[in-house]
């Protein structure tokens, strides 16, 4: 009798270990697929609007993408005026080099506090752009570019790692270009007029 | 009436109204054109061997002159005479030209393919990622992707010639469309499918089959099993070994039940939280949660239901000796929870929660249910002799419980912590539960069986303990391979990993390394420095004999995005992968075999399955 109490005890034991091992194993192999919250809530991606809002929007962008640039101050204008919403900037530079070496200038912005101000001077502009053009708006908007560029550097890992997943999850998302606004769960490809935007947030509102 | 049913139709109304809202938003989100529709390349062979490739552009979209790129493929750029375009004036930085409807241009005679790129965007709407197609020299084309969906029209001709080195990006990826489009890619499997695929699952509910059997032997459930059997009988009545066991089947079946609705809820609300359980903060929480359901198996303190709440559910009892009496109480029974019972639930029900899956939940909280059950059913069949006799060992059981309760806490910690905290705390646990085990424990000559037999494991544990110290003073984060850090630093185990890839970084190289490679299945691997799951990859799977035994047929080929410039970008674009890390498995025609894609951590058992499916 005893035998057989320390073979169930036993057994039951080593069947809550094997249960364990099997759940870190299932959690573990979730972690490496893409999820809604590597999407909308990336550790290291510059937020727009509030914070803490309800509803967040993402957009994946390129600083040469003209209609990215046109449809920013409505973007920013609804974002505002609902005031309850993250807006998460996503680069996704597609129009080569030009756009990966403003990227990286904003991104190092971004440690010395100026990313709104540097990403607004560089949404500010029309469309195609060379390396002078972009130090240069910079420049003028009173972003140190040097120390920009020593700040992307002395992070680059981290901003590397950015710019790797937002072109990785546009990818994976299937995005097909910029600007692709993400709203609550739903894709959108391309520009969106306000009255659009608008429906968009009530209905990732609803949806939540 | 009205107002019982006013709530049913507001609901209903509300969800016909999301409804439309997600037919209007995917009517959005299909507005502009796939690129390939939107500029459709042909190309013309004429006598002279030079050809015409002209692109049809679709109303209300143009593609900017600029961007017009064509390479041969060591990368010489080859002059494409197009005509001029419209000018797009751009009041700040001069103008640019692009082209609507349509462009031609003619491409001189080649002696090898043509890689050609061109861009354009949708008016007021979107700018597409760069295109990308290989031209053969026979005129066939082959779409590569880049940065969108990778396009499938190329693969029907793409194989046409051995040295075109052409190749389109396997099936799959095409596939996973609907999953893409709502965003909810990581849990909208089926469920059952999640289920069978998964195959940690079938260990998690062979788990909590476990975990319920243990249950049984704590100290507040045994010694109530006869008495429940006799409730069960009803007074006075012989029980018969099949009457019993109906009777006592019913009750842990329903109970069972009755768990098992307690997991779905669990599961229910906890998807429903599933970002904010991942937050660290949550995470924190929740291990902290655990470690006061640790202290309180171990006796500090009671958790336990109101006993008027428990009364009341007593007395909802069905007739005695009846089938449906015994599924009554089996189903009530399972709400009122002992202080035993209370943690341990309580434990399941996060960690339920915590994977957000609803099958799963019911069906492990089934199997709990079940496992509390068996000493039950027992005793219906063979009578109350059949159970161990109560004593101080059931507080073992408890007491085993807390550990348990503790390792997950460090495990759940281990998710936010840095890997050598996590494996100090390991430490802690392992060394802690081994010296409770009687690890240091003076023995005697006289020492019974039971009393060694507790000292070795506490030994082993103790043991494991403290080179998982090591390990965490070594710097190491994978509990699993504590002394790793050593094994890098001296071992050959790095060397081998990195022995036999070709290294590349452009395109070119790549299209290189896979014609160098010609008739020769190849393995494409996406990996980069700062990607720290491609270390565990090179130290695991890669350095597996057997799995470097299996790549000896394959070209392996290691795609570096350490630095992750517009080259690099466009690599992963032409493989549509993700990112680090990736393994493409291209057969020797250069097409990706189906279903043979890995991505992330991936085992020596997966590159084999990959392996063997490009190797013919």
């Amino acid at each position: 009798m005893n035998i057989h109490r320390r073979m169930m005890l036993g057994a039951g034991a080593g069947l809550g270990l094997l249960g364990l091992a099997g759940g870190a194993m299932s959690l573990r192999a979730r972690a490496d697929e893409l999820t809604v919250d590597d999407v909308l809530h990336d550790p290291d991606g510059p937020v727009l609007g509030n914070a803490e809002g309800d509803v967040t929007i993402v957009e994946y962008f390129d600083y040469q993408c003209p209609f990215c640039k046109r449809n920013h101050p409505t973007l920013t204008d609804v974002v505002a005026e609902d005031g309850n919403i993250r807006l998460v900037m996503k680069d996704w530079p597609i129009f080569g080099a030009p756009s990966v070496h403003a990227s990286q200038l904003v991104l190092g912005a971004t440690g010395m506090g100026e990313y709104h101000k540097a990403n607004s001077a560089l949404m500010a502009t029309e469309a195609k752009l060379s390396n002078e053009q972009i130090d240069k708006v910079l420049g003028d908007a009173g972003i140190d570019v040097a120390a920009a560029q020593d700040a992307y550097r002395a992070d680059r890992d981290k901003w590397d790692g950015f710019l790797a997943r937002n072109a990785a999850q546009a990818a994976q998302l299937g995005l097909r270009g910029t600007p692709a606004f993400i709203i609550g769960r739903t894709i959108y490809p391309g520009a969106l007029d306000a009255a659009t935007l608008r429906g968009a947030i009530s209905q990732a509102r609803e949806a939540s | 009436m009205m107002t019982r049913l006013f709530p049913i139709f507001r609901a209903g109304l509300l969800a016909c109204l999301a409804l439309v809202g997600l037919l209007a938003a995917a009517q959005a989100a299909s507005q502009p054109l796939q690129p390939e529709d939107a500029f459709a390349l042909n190309v013309t062979p004429s006598d002279d061997g030079s050809q015409t490739l002209s692109w049809q552009i679709a109303d209300g979209y143009y593609l900017y002159r600029g961007k017009f790129v064509a390479e041969t493929a060591d990368g010489a750029a080859i002059p494409l005479d197009l005509p001029r375009g419209e000018r797009h004036d751009d009041p700040y930085f001069g103008p640019e030209e692009i082209f609507r409807d349509d462009v031609a241009a003619t491409l001189p005679a080649q002696n090898g393919p043509v890689t050609l790129t061109w861009q354009g965007c949708q008016q007021d709407g979107i700018c597409y990622a760069p295109q990308m197609a290989r031209l053969g020299t026979d005129g066939t084309v082959t779409r590569l992707s880049a940065g969108g969906e990778p396009s499938p029209e190329g693969a029907a001709n793409a194989f046409s010639q051995a040295d075109d080195a052409a190749w389109s990006p396997g099936g799959e990826t095409q596939d996973s469309g609907p999953a893409r489009g709502d965003l909810t890619l990581a849990q909208d499997d089926g469920l059952i499918e999640g289920l069978a695929l998964r195959g940690g699952n079938a260990l998690v509910i062979l788990g909590f089959l476990g975990f319920g059997l243990l249950l049984a032997f704590t100290p507040c459930v045994l010694p109530m099993v006869p008495i429940v059997v006799g409730m069960l009988a009803g007074q006075g009545e012989p029980l018969t070994a099949r009457r019993g066991l109906v009777l006592t089947g019913a009750y842990v079946l329903a109970m069972a039940s009755a768990f098992g609705a307690l997991g779905v809820v669990a599961a229910w609300s906890g998807a429903n939280l599933q970002v904010a359980l991942q937050s660290p903060w949550a995470i924190g929480v929740v291990a902290i949660l655990f470690v006061a359901l640790a202290l309180s198996m171990f006796g500090l303190y009671e958790l336990q239901m109101p006993s008027t709440l428990q009364r009341r559910l007593g007395q909802v009892a069905g007739r005695r000796g009846s089938v449906a009496g015994a599924a009554g109480l089996g189903f009530t029974s399972a709400l009122i929870v002992g202080p035993c019972v209370t943690a341990p639930l309580a434990g399941a029900l996060i960690y339920i929660a915590q994977t957000g899956d609803v099958l799963l939940g019911a069906v492990a909280l089934f199997a709990l249910g079940l496992g509390q059950g068996l000493p039950l059913l027992a005793v219906g069949a063979f009578g109350p002799r059949i159970l161990p006799r109560s004593g101080i060992w059931m507080q073992r059981v408890k007491q085993a419980f807390g550990v348990i309760f503790l390792g997950f806490a460090v495990w759940l910690a281990g998710r936010v912590l840095p890997g050598p905290a996590m494996l100090a705390l390991w430490a802690a646990l392992l060394v802690a539960t081994g010296v409770f085990l009687g690890a240091l424990d003076r023995l005697d000559s006289g020492s019974p069986f039971r009393v060694r037999l507790s000292a070795a494991l506490g030994m082993m544990l103790a043991f494991t303990g403290m080179v998982q110290g090591v390990g965490a003073a070594l710097g190491a984060d994978d509990p699993l391979r504590p002394l790793a850090p050593l094994a890098s630093r001296n071992g050959p185990v790095s060397e081998a990993a990195d022995l036999s890839f070709a290294r590349v970084t452009t395109s070119d190289e790549l299209d290189q390394a896979l014609a160098s490679a010609e008739g020769k299945p190849a393995l494409v691997y996406v990996t980069a420095d700062w990607c720290v799951t491609c270390r565990s990859i090179e130290r695991g799977p890669l350095s597996d004999p057997t799995v470097n035994a299996a790549l000896e047929d394959l070209a392996p080929i290691k795609i570096d995005v350490s630095d992750f410039n517009a080259e690099a970008q466009a690599l992963m674009g032409r493989l549509a992968a993700a990112g680090p890390p990736t393994m493409v498995f291209l057969n020797a025609a250069r097409s990706e075999a189906s279903g043979s894609r890995l991505i992330g951590e991936v085992g020596s058992e997966d590159m084999l399955a990959s392996i063997g499916k490009v190797r013919q």
